[in-house]
């Protein structure tokens, strides 16, 4: 099966069989190479390149990627477009602990476990300030991007990944993280020929439920309708949390719940996640969605007002123009999605595309729905489907520690997405 | 009129029935799909004033123009005085009591 993805390149897979991994792993402990254990982000980003979500990338950026992606938004062949660097950072000191040198074989660990073999062909620096500026458009440290680009250590490491020990994925996310092989393999059963992604870190309410319907009516098009060729795809951003966000649990769970509650179907919708702390870039951001969107097998994607933007750091349709740019290049379709709100008039949820009684439109954010469930009240059904209500409670009371958002006592306590066994 | 930056604080039947036993029951609008509201008016500096004080809480500028995201208990405590009082006009003494 034929597997294109982002940069027209086919999907990238670098995963060790087991038993040549187990091989590999006394092999290497033998010859004593040098070990580095990992922080979660770049476990995760680890993980990320051995499967293909980052396809073409096949490890690491070394110096001339970074500079490409930073003043071209290309990689360093000058023609695949891409905007977020994806950096191993390194302190002098891990560096001079560990011995690691260009050209070096390196075995990552992460909480103590194998998890891959890091190819290191560059050791090089970068100006955090100039690498903020360039990327974010900004050097302020409030905002949440620039503030990781500061913490970064102070020197990278460039080179190939390949993963020895894959990740147990934890309940309740088992189900829902799929590789990009997995989830082409999946829509092809499904028989879909176009799939638009949903892009998403939120619980829903009927806003993103309009969004998405309104973006499968979109992506259908010219297509015939004796039998569904279109889908759905709610690809949940599972990373790093602040305290105040939903839990991971409830966002996963709740997007489910609107397929299984019958708002849509199994011939139109499906849930699945992506490791990957948001970098809340922006239209930056909007172009690195489309690349990973398109790792994932879908042909078209929704991008809203103000796409991962954070602050008033960007214009509420930056992502759009940086899309429009670019999308000569890509191998997926924007589909540039409207606010839908809800009209007491007509009395539903509408669109301000399509309704003209502007002076009653009740317009609703994730923030104020939000807020609304903090008050512990339940919203009205025309707002958020009792169902996902029910899931949000019930996750509150099995995932989060009595709270369907994040706390200290969950950040502390919760089950991990994923874990790194013992390989053996 | 000066601009005013309201905090919602959303009513049930538990916060309206006690609404309705103070009188105040008239001073809630339906926002969104029949759900009431109560809408409690702050100025710019008490804006500042509460957004500092909670900093979890976020000045919705793009869709409601409202302070969101405060803790229920500090809603609740807003709530009670509104009640107490008999007016909405609460934030200054809100706010003092929260800097004792």
């Amino acid at each position: 099966m034929e597997m294109i993805g982002h940069g027209g390149k086919e999907i990238v897979e670098r995963v060790m069989p087991k038993d040549a991994a187990i091989k590999r792993l006394k092999e290497l402990r033998a010859a004593k190479v040098k070990e580095l254990d990992v922080r979660l982000q770049i476990a995760t980003e680890v993980i990320d390149i051995a499967y293909g979500f980052f396809s073409p990338l096949e490890g690491f950026m070394t110096k001339a990627d970074v500079e490409a992606v930073c003043n071209n938004m290309t990689l360093a062949d000058g023609e695949t477009v891409w905007s977020i660097p994806i950096v191993f950072d390194i302190s002098e000191e891990e560096l001079q602990k560990t011995g690691i040198k260009q050209y070096d074989e390196v075995l990552l660990t992460y909480q103590g476990n194998p998890l891959a073999i890091f190819d290191v062909t560059d050791i090089f620096t970068y100006d955090k300030k100039e690498m903020a500026m360039k990327v974010y458009g900004t050097t302020e440290d409030k905002h949440p991007g620039v503030k990781r680009t500061y913490q970064y250590k102070d020197k990278f490491l460039g080179g190939k990944i390949t993963l020895l020990n894959p990740p147990k994925i934890n309940p309740p996310f088992t189900e829902f993280w799929l590789t990009p092989r997995q989830m082409r393999e999946r829509f092809k059963e499904k028989g879909w020929v176009r799939i638009v992604n949903h892009q998403t870190r939120n619980v829903p309410h009927t806003g993103h439920e309009w969004l998405c319907k309104g973006a499968w009516l979109q992506t259908y098009g010219e297509l015939t309708i004796e039998k569904p060729i279109v889908g759905v795809l709610v690809n949940a951003i599972i990373g790093e949390k602040r305290v105040g966000d939903y839990i991971d649990e409830a966002i996963i769970l709740t997007h489910d719940m609107l397929r299984k509650a019958g708002y849509f179907g199994e011939h139109n919708h499906m849930t699945t996640c992506t490791l990957w702390d948001m970098r809340y870039a922006g239209p930056k951001e909007a172009i690195f969605h489309a690349a990973l969107r398109t790792n994932l097998g879908c042909t078209h994607h929704m991008f809203g007002r103000d796409h991962a933007g954070v602050g008033t750091y960007y214009g509420p349709y930056d992502a759009h123009h940086l899309l429009e740019s670019v999308k000569h290049k890509l191998r997926i379709t924007p589909t540039y999605s409207m606010n839908w709100l809800y009209c007491p008039h007509c009395g539903e949820i509408t669109n301000e595309g399509i309704c003209d009684h502007k002076k009653e439109w009740q317009k609703f954010s994730g923030t104020v729905v939000r807020s609304i469930i903090i008050d512990g009240v339940k919203p009205p059904r025309l707002i958020y489907r009792p169902e996902v209500f029910d899931v949000i409670m019930e996750t509150a009371e099995k995932y989060g520690f009595g709270s369907a958002f994040v706390t200290e006592e969950y950040l502390k306590r919760r089950t991990p997405v994923f874990t790194i066994e013992p390989l053996e | 009129m000066a601009e005013t930056y309201p905090i919602n604080i959303w009513i049930n039947e538990e916060r309206f029935e006690k609404l309705q036993k103070a009188g105040l029951e008239g001073l809630t609008q339906e926002m969104l799909a029949g759900l009431k509201v109560l809408r409690v008016p702050t100025n710019e500096q008490q804006r500042d004033k509460i957004l500092k004080l909670f900093p979890m809480a976020k000045y919705d500028s793009a869709t409601t123009k409202s302070i969101e995201l405060l803790p229920k208990a500090v809603k609740d405590q807003i709530f009670d005085m509104i009640v107490s009082k008999r007016t909405i006009d609460v934030i200054d003494d809100f706010i003092k009591s929260v800097e004792k």
